[in-house]
Order: structure tokens, then sequence, then C-alpha cells
């Protein structure tokens, strides 16, 4: 169906930027919404079929597509709620719904992609299109955002690209000229390991930039604070998967070859530094939205701790991207209607939100809970088994550590977050706040619950295509 | 003594060529081609004054600069005759006499006490420092490429065969000439016509030199810029027969008078700062030459 | 030939990293386009006729003409200085550069395999560690856009160690220079130009925590 998916989501994307009228602007959201929808669910039911040559529809693939289609239902209300409540011109209005439509396209294409130059194309489109989402509102600090951005983006891109030029040059010797990733797969014995681990090196690097590890993640940050909160919501979780699966596709093949220790150590190394980094922002940050931006990266940091660890490991990472991708985007959803009560970003300007918004407080500490994964939160599941795989493969020392700078992570955010919810701010002035119903908040239970009830409950459908892309490693 | 008598001719109508050019170039008519001679002459008869602040050194430092350049001359090759001096390595031996003259006239220079001649003496001695590596890279990798390792051998096994040995002997040249410039003191790295702080060098150190001292520097820097022509004039003969040898040299030795001329009138002196990068780039560049060779010799593969 | 003109390609990197205006940088980069040009004509004459000349018109259009038309465009409607401004004095960094090419020769030589052209694979990773030196020490936003398209020209160098047998890697990278190209030169940098009056990457530094 992607045949018919592709030219059908590219035509409402352009209609959206045409179109000028309030009513047929919503309704063609609505109406995507279900489209996507529509194709996840039916590629799920078409397990492992390959599409026009280039797109195979696998269990990670069919996994975070369903995970896709799930976010973007909430993400476009908020875009909704976003505008409504910003007062936006037709034209930006347009403009912001045909980049958020056109981003979600290109991400779950690049999901399916057998081959990594199509990948690679799709990341491209990505770029693109969260760039004009961050230059949304069009001020200095934004325009500063999206130039970071976009330098870091195109520089990763061209090591991407550095890196598939390499594989070329592993391919070689086998006289393959197939770069997709079954042929990939079927001639891992002849691909030469020295050529390989340079590959290997450069395009991890190159998707560290989407992922949101050491050392491209900078570009991530800036664009999670300065784009609109349902574009920075879709940044923290979907586009982060992106990066997920274009190292996990690639590292399924090398892990049938000889650098497999090398290239886990590599990953140990990234991801490690990658919660380090995170540790020491979030002690010391100001900024809410940043701070959210910077708990993204430590859980991506986990993710590869468990990819790299190997074991329940993998199954634990999987599980983690696709509970995280609903739990980060629930507290980027409820940063909307705080910063609408207290019109700033800063630690120092909030407090006491408590009075002004008990839905959307319940819902932030939920969140906050959620995300620090304590029990009942879903990503407690998955922490846990990443900690045993740690535990398993014989990284104390890794663990150890990893354990205490998760703990003073848990500090900072507790203290934003309390801070933000119980104490109140120096001086403000309260006629000015306006008022904020429940019902905004109510996307946020949903989808902390659906992150409760995948990881203690989760419905057999969902366990085996779990395990479907777990089975893409070697056991 | 073939190289030595031509070089020594040749010294004599190199700076009298250069100024031609240079005044062609501006639209003059210029001086006579034996010009500079004359005025070297005129220098030889008059008398030196020497400061009292001034020791033995000073007095004798411009005869040790002279004699040095002329034993160096003697080591230089023409084609199939070798110098007066050759055996293996002999271009290690003519770069450590050129360093011992300059290091006489250094130390003159500070032996007059004046902070200017210092100042002059200190620019000379970093640029010979950063060109030095320069020099000996190139040689370095022409031994490697042709096997040995003495002037007359070097330049009589090289022949040009693949299009990479032509590039070599055209960068090679161009090396060359910028060492020929650099250690002279000529555009772009100093200006010989103003005496001025800021871009003197060489005429910073010979300031309080008067008489035959003058006289005797003054034709030194001609040697040099002979000895120069020869050594380049040297990649383009070869192994040649004798009746080609001898025009070829003079045509090479014309012609590099008149480039080191037209340089000098269309190119503007680099900012002081700006010179030890300049230089270092022969440097880098006689790496690549390096590289060249390698590449040449298929010892990397 | 082709190495004649790849060790030119060297030579323009050392002389990049001495470079004090930035007329120079976009005289070098043309330079370098054609020399691209000349490589791309002598290594896929046996590709397919119509790709070949594709090619052939990305390189000298693009590289040579388009991109450095554009970059003095740029310049002068934003009123930017002369000077490149970098952080370390020039002489240090020809030292590095050449540091850079002497370790790129001596890790090639390491390699023992025969499927590669060593002296494609030393100037490309030469050029490629040159342009990221470059975007780290300069100054302005405008050497950082220059940076990456020697970067750029670095990968397109690779690409054709490989582009033999792979004609397809080539158009992706022609692809990627056009989308980089397109995206940070045409739509960013003028409305950078705009808004901020000082094209200083220090103006750049407000985003931080």
């Amino acid at each position: 169906m992607i045949s018919l998916f592709l030219p059908g989501a590219i035509l409402i994307s352009v209609l959206l930027y045409f179109n000028k009228s309030k009513i047929v602007n919503y309704t063609l959201v609505v109406f995507y919404a279900l489209f996507l929808l529509t194709f996840a669910v039916y590629q799920s039911f078409h397990l492992n079929s390959i599409e026009l040559g280039y797109f195979k529809s696998d269990g990670l693939g069919i996994l975070l597509l369903l995970t896709l289609s799930a976010v973007t239902i909430p993400a476009l209300f908020h875009g909704y709620r976003y505008i409504a409540t910003h007062d936006e011109s037709k034209k930006s209005r347009g403009l912001f719904f045909a980049a958020m439509t056109m981003l979600i396209t290109a991400i779950g294409a690049a999901y399916l992609s057998n081959h990594i130059a199509v990948t690679w194309i799709f990341v491209e489109i990505t770029t693109l299109c969260a760039s004009v989402l961050i230059y949304h509102h069009r001020t200095t600090a934004a325009l500063e955002g999206v130039w970071k951005y976009v330098f870091i983006c195109a520089i990763s891109i061209t090591f991407v690209f550095i890196g598939i030029l390499f594989l070329s040059l592993s391919l070689k010797q086998a006289g393959v000229e197939d770069l997709s990733f079954d042929a990939l797969e079927k001639n891992y014995a002849q691909l030469n390991p020295f050529w390989l681990k340079f590959a290997f090196l450069f395009i991890f690097t190159g998707f560290t930039a989407k992922l949101g590890l050491v050392p491209m993640y900078t570009a991530g940050i800036d664009a999670k604070d300065k784009a609109p909160a349902p574009a920075g919501a879709l940044f923290s979780s979907v586009l982060m998967n992106l990066g997920f699966v274009g190292i996990y596709r690639f590292y399924a093949i090398v892990a049938r070859t000889e650098i497999l220790p090398w290239a886990n150590t590599i990953i140990l190394i990234a991801a490690f530094l990658s919660i380090f980094v995170a540790t020491v922002y979030m002690t010391r940050i100001k900024n809410i939205k940043r701070m959210f931006a910077y708990s993204s990266i430590e859980h991506m940091g986990l993710v590869m701790l468990g990819l790299a660890a190997g074991g329940i490991g993998v199954y634990a990472a999987i599980l983690h991207i696709v509970l995280h991708s609903f739990v980060k985007p629930s507290l980027f959803f409820q940063f909307n209607q705080v910063y609408r009560v207290y019109q700033s970003k800063s630690i120092y300007d909030v407090g006491n939100y408590f009075k002004y918004n008990k839905a959307g407080a319940i819902a932030l500490l939920l969140g906050f809970i959620s995300c620090t994964a304590m029990p009942p939160s879903g990503l407690f599941v998955s922490e846990f088994m990443i900690f045993q795989s740690l535990f398993e493969s014989h990284h104390l020392i890794i663990l150890f550590v990893v354990l205490l700078l998760l703990t003073m992570i848990i500090w900072g955010f507790g203290s934003n977050i309390f801070k933000l919810l119980f104490t109140p701010p120096i001086s403000i002035d309260e006629t000015k706040i306006p008022k904020i119903s429940a019902w905004e908040s109510a996307s946020q239970y949903i989808l902390l619950a659906i992150a409760v009830y995948l990881a203690y409950n989760p419905p057999a459908q969902f366990v085996h295509l779990t395990k479907d892309a777990v089975n893409l490693l070697p056991q | 003594m073939v190289s030595l008598v031509l070089i020594l001719v040749a010294s004599l109508f190199f700076t009298g060529i250069v100024i031609r050019t240079k005044s062609l170039a501006s639209g003059r008519k210029g001086s006579g081609i034996f010009q500079p001679m004359k005025d070297i002459f005129k220098q030889f008869r008059k008398g030196s004054v020497y400061s009292s602040t001034t020791s033995f050194i000073f007095q004798i430092a411009p005869s040790f600069y002279f004699a040095s350049v002329l034993m160096a001359i003697l080591a230089i090759p023409l084609g199939k005759y070798p110098g007066l001096i050759s055996f293996q390595g002999d271009f290690v031996l003519f770069a450590y006499l050129l360093a011992f003259g300059k290091f006489f006239m250094i130390i003159s220079a500070l032996d007059t006490g004046s902070s200017f001649e210092g100042m002059g003496a200190s620019r000379e001695s970093l640029f010979s420092m950063l060109v030095e590596p320069a020099f000996f890279i190139v040689m370095g990798s022409f031994a490697l490429l042709t096997g040995e390792t003495s002037f007359h051998e070097i330049f009589s096994t090289l022949h040009y065969g693949s299009n990479i040995s032509y590039l070599l002997g055209g960068l090679a040249t161009f090396v060359f000439i910028m060492i020929a410039m650099i250690e002279n003191s000529r555009m772009p790295i100093d200006d010989p016509k103003t005496h001025l702080e800021l871009t003197m060098v060489h005429e910073a150190m010979i300031l309080d030199n008067s008489g035959f001292d003058l006289g005797l520097i003054l034709h030194t820097t001609n040697m040099k810029f002979a000895m120069y022509g020869a050594i380049i004039s040297n990649f383009f003969i070869g192994d040649l027969a004798s009746m080609y040898t001898i025009p070829i040299f003079f045509a090479v030795q014309i012609g590099f008078a008149i480039t080191v001329g037209l340089i000098e009138s269309f190119m503007a002196c680099f900012r002081m700062g700006h010179n030890p990068q300049f230089i270092f780039i022969l440097t880098s560049v006689s790496l690549l030459i390096f590289f060249g060779v390698l590449l040449l010799l298929e010892r990397f593969v | 030939m082709t190495d004649i003109l790849l060790i030119m390609f060297a030579m323009t990197l050392l002389y990049m990293s001495i470079a004090n205006r930035l007329l120079t940088y976009i005289r070098i980069l043309v330079f370098q386009g054609f020399l691209l040009f000349g490589v791309t004509f002598l290594e896929l004459s046996h590709i397919n006729v119509t790709n070949l000349v594709l090619i052939l018109l990305e390189t000298v259009v693009f590289k040579a003409l388009a991109v450095p038309l554009f970059l003095n465009r740029v310049i002068k409607h934003n009123g930017i200085t002369r000077v490149a401004e970098p952080f370390l004095p020039n002489f240090v960094s020809l030292i590095i550069i050449t540091l850079i090419i002497v370790i790129t020769i001596v890790l090639s030589n390491s390699i023992k395999d025969i499927n590669l052209d060593k002296t494609f694979f030393v100037v490309a990773l030469s050029t490629l560690f040159t342009g990221l030196y470059i975007i780290s020490t300069r100054r302005k936003i405008i050497t950082h856009v220059m940076g990456y398209l020697v970067i750029e020209n670095g990968v397109f160098i690779l690409s054709l160690a490989v582009g033999n047998e792979m004609p397809m890697l080539v158009n992706l990278g022609i692809m990627l220079d056009i989308f980089a190209s397109v995206l940070i030169l045409g739509v960013f940098f003028n409305k950078i130009g705009d808004v901020l009056n000082d094209p200083d990457v220090n103006q750049l530094r407000n985003l931080k925590d």
C-alpha cells in the first residue's frame, strides 16, 4: 500500500500548504491521521512483504509505524490547539500543518525502507521539514536554532553518506552491488571487516544527530527547544526512533560479522557519555523545555546501552523506545499549557501550578513519574530489563555509574518539576492567567495509560512484533 | 671546474638583468646590464669605516660570507661535469656551508650593537630556519627517486618518464625559485628598494658595512642568485651532451633573472607577519613532492 | 594524470589554510571545482554517456560556477567584511593541515587493500578533515559554509573512488550537494544576513543553558 500512501500523503501536504480555509484544513488533517492509521494497520496484516523493491514491512517497521500513527493523533490535535490559541495567519498555519504531515510521512516511509540509501533520502527530507517547523515563529532565537540544526544535520547526513561509500567499498570484495539490507544480510560473510568498521563508525556518528547521542546531540536540543511543542513532541519521540532504526538495521548486519565486540564498545562509549552529558545539564538547567530534551537524550543513552549489552537488552531497548514515544510527547503537550499559564519557559517564573490547572498538574506529575521510570510507569519495566541485561553481560561498573547518574537526573528533574507544581513563584500577576480547560489534558492521560498497558499487560500481537524485531539480530 | 667558471660568469650579469627587467616593466629604459658590477667595483675602491663598538668579527665576517658561498659553488655540478667537490651526501655540506656564512653575517650584525640590525638578523635567521626543511625534503625526495646521494649523480640519473615526474620537476623548480627569493631577501618576502623597518630583512643586517666589505657582500648576493640558477638549470639539463649544456645553462639563468624581475615588478610585498606561513608552505609543498616520489616509486600502493 | 590533479587538489588545501580574504576562499573553491571536473572526466569515462554528461555538468555548473557566484552575491548583499577571522593564527593552521595530510598518508600506507586507489583515499580523507578544521577554527558563519563545501568536495572524491562500479552513489552524492547548497545557502543564509547585522558566530551563542 505504500505506493498509494506516499503520493496520497504528499498530495495532502501540498493541499494543506496552499489551502486557506480553516474547515478544509482541519478536514484534511483529520483525513491524514485516519489515512496513516489505515496504512499502519494494513501493513501489520502483511508482515514481511516487500513493496516497490525498496520497502519491507518487517516487525520493527510495523511496530514503529503503529506507534507513529498512535502519536500522530494527539500531535495533530495539539497542533490545532496551538494554532488556535496563538492566532496564526493563514499562511503560517498552512505551512505548519504541511510540514507536520510531510515530516510524519517521511518518518513512516523511512521506518519501512529496506535499502540504506532510501533511508538516507528520507532522513534528509525530515531535516528539511523539521527546519521549517523550528522556524515557525520567525524570531532571532528560532533562527539561531534552525541554523544550528540544519548545519549539524547536514554534516551528519554527509557522514552517513561517507559510511555508505565505505560500505560499498567493503562490498567490492563480495562482488555484490545491491545495498539493500536483505542482500547485506545474505552476504555478511564476505564483507571486508576493515572497511565495515569505518562504515559503522561513520554511519553511527551520522545517525546520532537524529537519535540524540554524543557527539551530534546538540542539534536536537535546540530544535526541541525552539519548535512549537507539538513539533517538539514529534522530534522527541518518532524522529529519535528514526535514528534508532537507521542504526539498528545496520547493527543487525554488523552483529553477524566478527567486528561485533568492537561495535559494541563504540556504542557503549557513546551511550555512557550521553547519559553523563544529560546528567551534567539536567542538574543545572533552568529552561523546562530543554530539560525535557535532555531527558530524551538520557533515555536514548539507556536504549543504546541495552542494545550493546545484548541478550534481553535488545528486547528491552525496543520496548523502551516504543514506551518512550508515548511518555515523552505527553510531557511536551502538557508544556504548552504551562506556557500559556506563565508565558515563560524559565524555572524561575513558574510555580504553584496545582492552583491554576489541577488536571494538567496531575498529568504533569504522572508524566514525571513515568519519565523517570518509577513504578507504575511503563518505562520501569524496560529500564529494569536493561539493567538486568547489563548485569548479565558483566558490565558491572557501567551499571553502577549509570545508576548513580540516573539518581542525579531524578534529583534534577524532580526539583524542577516540584518547584513548578508546588512552590509559588516570586511574583506573578494572577489576573493575567487564562483558564485552561481540563479536557486539554485528556490526551496525556490516555498516552500515559497506553504506556502502562503496553508494559504490564501487552497484547499478544505487540509481543509478537517485538520478538520479530529482536530476531533481526542473530541469537 | 666548468660549473665554477660558468656560475661566476653568470653572476656578473644576473642582477643587471633583474634590474633591467624591472625598469622595462615600469616603462623606463633602465641602466645597463653591467651597471651593478660597476657599482661593486666602485665600492671595492673605497675605504671601510669600522665603528668603535665592533670587534674583529665585524671585520672578518664579510670575507667569511663570500668564501663560504664560493666554496658552496664548488659543489654544484653542471650536467655531465661534476663539481670540484663531489662525494656522497655533498648536498648536506652545501646547505651547511651556506648556513656557516649566514651565521657569520648574523653575529656581525649583532656585533654592531644596533637594535635595528639585530631585528634584521632575527628575521633573517627565522626565515632561513623555515626554509631549510623545504630544501632538505626536496633534495631528499630526489635522492630517494634516483637512489644516489650526491648532487652530480642525482642530476645525471634523473630522467623524466611519466607525467608525475614532470609535475615533480615543475614543483621542485617552483620551490627552488622561492628558496632563492627568500634566501636573497627579495620580493615578496622583503623589498630591497625600501629601507624601512617594515620590510627590511637583509638590508637591515648590512647597514653598517661600507667599502670593500660592502662590495663583497653585494657580489655574494649575485653569486647566490647564480648558484640557485645553476641548481635549477640542472633539473633541465640532466644528461645531455656538452654542446647543449652551456646554452641551456645560460638560457635558464637569463630566464630565472627575468622571472625574478617580473615577480618583483608585479607582486606586492607581503605583510611581515604573513611571511612565516608563506615560507612554511614551501615545506608543505615539498612534503607533497615527497608523496609524489613515493607514488612514482610505487612504494605507496 | 588523475594523480597529478589530485596532488594539485591537495595543494589548494594548503593554500586555503593560509588564505586571508574571503575572495581567495571562493577562488580556491572554483579551482577545486575545475580540478574535480578533470578528475571525473578521466575516471568515469566508461559509464553510460548520459550519466557522465550529467555528472560533468553538475561538477562544472554547480561547484565551479553557481555556488561561488552565489557566495559572492551573499557576501556583497550582507556587506560581510573581506577578511576571514580565524581563532588560531594562520601559521598554526598551516602546520595542522600539513600534519593532517601527513597522517592521512601514513594511515593509508598501512591499509593492505588492493581494491582502493590510494591517492583518492588520501586526498578525500585529508579534504574531509581540512573542511572540519576550517569549520571549527573560523569565526564567520560564511566560512562555516565554505568549510562545508570543502567537505562535500572531499566526499565527491571518495565517491569517485568507488563510482566506477556504482554510479548511483555518485548521483546520490550530487543530490546531497544540491540539497545542502540550496538549503543552507539559499534559504537560511539570506535570512541570517537580514536578521543579524554582523555575521559573526559569536552572535549565535545565545542559545545555551
